[in-house]
């Protein structure tokens, strides 16, 4: 059992130091970098217009749902109270 | 509260009193003067940039002295002096405390604004609100480099002065019954950003003295000459003035915090998450400084460390927005003038956030870099978000300054065209920027694209400069003339406020 735990602990221990080496392992050229951070950017971009396009729409919406002047419009709970 | 209504005072009265109501009315007075001042200049600059060639503007170094003064006046003796006003006037009230912790402390902050704006103002320097090194240290002309040095002392003792004071009030002397997790998110927003300029203000303090050390001749900390570097005034001025930028911006949003539940006559969805967003939002802001810097020979590491830590105060802008919209989800919504300019702020306040994503990622940040790009991202920010919460703010507390109030539609006519004209500028300025326009330029080569987005641009300044025109005289007339206001409830809502009219006029 003692070796068994001694095994495990090795495998953890190899399985790390390789991926610490990994990582520190350069990622390449300099023109790789600027590509890979390209395709980051375009993703976050991608994200960043979803998102905007979906808040934007919801303060749209929200403006136009909530207004005083909508016939659905009902008083809160909280009118008149101290709050 | 109200001011003049129903026992007019002298003015000397007011000068000289130390009560946070009136010191208040001293700030809020004293910055709404610096931005018609610093407006009129950007109004100049627009106009100058209407067509290529020389128009009103006699030379390159007047135009240099112009947006130097426009950028400095508008963000240290306009937003600072206007936060420190609704400070100064709602947070004793809000954490239940008579006055500011230390009140002739505070009349002193205020009049060490005068002072600093005389010497900006007077000076009239040219070497950008950046006070660029080396051409600051070598050749910038004296007097007015030196007297802006001075001036921006003088204004960043005042700004420690004042965020000593908002620190102590609200820790120390909020009312025993009140926890700190219970004080309200405007106060909160004082409180975060006072700890910021705390921390980031004496590093700016230090690079002024060495720049006028510098200039004097007896150091050579940024004089290539003398072995100085300039990217280490860089570093310095940034790791202030990044830090700064939430400076302007969380009371921006702490007032939008007072404007929204109350328009929408709900309370605010998370008054936690909002507290957490302050606070993160003022932790962040230190971990992002150099992303101004790209350009100046950065390690790659070094960038995507800085990169990494702008993106980190987007999730914490993030929950302010989703606070505001929750909000307003279930309401019963009065788009009276302060809700529009509050509604119109959280607008421009997430698309100069998608701006800034942009700016923090290296690779595009290379192609905005020095560009139009940049002066329409941060004017979104300055114009559409800060100067949108706070005009705001002042439509929501004129009627508790003053006792009367304002002209609705002229507030509504005032909000539209600012809108259509802010959009018409800061949108158009990113465009031109990524066209290749550099910032910072006199007069630009007739290229079709650039006229045609200039005069865009400078068609919207002047919509908003005539939308500032009927403000100013709805304020002058309202205040004098204006029909009472319901103090119980000036803007109709039917709720019941727990303040700000419940405060006694001051009798000093």
């Amino acid at each position: 059992m003692r070796y068994m735990l001694g095994v495990v602990a090795l495998m953890v221990v190899v399985a790390t130091v390789n991926l610490s080496y990994a990582a520190t392992e350069e990622p390449g050229e300099y023109l790789d970098r600027r590509t890979e951070i390209w395709n980051l950017f375009f993703r976050m971009m991608v994200v960043a217009f979803t998102i905007g396009a979906v808040v934007s729409g919801t303060l749209i919406w929200l403006i136009w749902r909530f207004r005083e002047s909508h016939p659905k419009a009902k008083p809160t709970k909280y009118e008149g109270v101290d709050w | 509260m109200v001011l003049e209504l129903h026992k007019p005072r002298p003015v000397w009265q007011i000068m000289f009193s130390t009560h946070h109501t009136d010191v208040g009315l001293l700030y809020l007075i004293t910055s709404l003067g610096f931005l018609f001042l610093g407006g009129a200049l950007a109004l100049a600059i627009r106009a100058e940039l209407f067509f290529p060639g020389s128009q009103i503007i006699a030379d390159s170094m007047t135009f240099n002295r112009m947006f130097t003064v426009h950028g400095t006046t508008l963000i240290f003796l306009f937003i600072l002096p206007s936060a420190s006003a609704v400070g100064n006037y709602f947070v004793p009230i809000m954490v239940r405390y008579k006055d500011m912790a230390y009140p002739k402390l505070n009349a002193i902050a205020f009049w060490m604004i005068p002072p600093g704006g005389a010497l900006i103002w007077l000076g009239f320097a040219d070497f950008t609100w950046y006070a660029t090194p080396p051409y600051s240290v070598i050749s910038a002309p004296g007097p007015a480099a030196d007297m802006w040095i001075f001036g921006l002392k003088i204004l960043g003792v005042s700004s420690i002065l004042g965020a000593i004071n908002f620190v102590v009030t609200i820790l120390k002397c909020k009312h025993p019954d009140m926890s700190i997790g219970q004080v309200p998110l405007l106060a909160w927003s004082f409180l975060s950003s006072s700890l910021i300029i705390l921390v980031a203000l004496p590093t700016f303090a230090a690079a002024l003295l060495m720049l006028l050390t510098d200039r004097m001749g007896v150091s050579g900390f940024f004089n290539p000459v003398m072995g100085g570097d300039p990217i280490a005034y860089a570093h310095l001025f940034w790791f202030t003035f990044h830090p700064e930028v939430y400076v302007l911006v969380i009371p921006a949003i702490g007032m939008m915090y007072e404007i929204i539940p109350r328009f929408s006559r709900r309370p605010i969805f998370s008054h936690s998450s909002g507290v957490a967003a302050f606070v993160i939002l003022a932790i962040v802001g230190f971990s992002s400084w150099a992303h101004h810097m790209y350009a100046t020979g950065m390690s790659f590491t070094e960038k995507t460390v800085f990169m990494v830590g702008t993106l980190a105060a987007v999730p914490a802008s993030a929950m302010h927005v989703f606070n505001f919209l929750a909000t307003m989800w279930g309401g019963r919504i009065r788009f009276s003038t302060p809700m529009m300019w509050a509604v119109g702020g959280i607008a421009l306040f997430f698309s100069a956030g998608a701006g800034g994503v942009v700016n923090s990622a290296m690779p595009l940040d290379f192609v905005t870099h020095d560009s139009y790009w940049v002066v329409g991202h941060f004017h979104l920010f300055v114009m559409g978000t800060i100067a949108f919460g706070t005009i705001g703010y002042v439509y929501y507390m004129f009627p508790y300054v003053t006792g009367r109030m304002y002209h609705e539609a002229l507030g509504k006519v005032h909000f539209v065209l600012a809108m259509v004209g802010t959009v018409m500028v800061f949108f158009t300025q990113h465009v031109l920027g990524l066209f290749g326009m550099p910032r910072r330029i006199y007069d630009y080569p007739p290229i079709p694209e650039w006229v045609a987005m200039n005069q865009i641009a400078t068609i919207g300044a002047m919509l908003i400069g005539i939308s500032m025109a009927i403000w100013l005289g709805n304020m002058i007339y309202s205040s004098g003339r204006g029909r009472e206001a319901n103090m119980e409830d000036p803007f109709g809502l039917g709720g019941k406020y727990y303040y700000p009219h419940q405060q006694k006029n001051p009798v000093h």
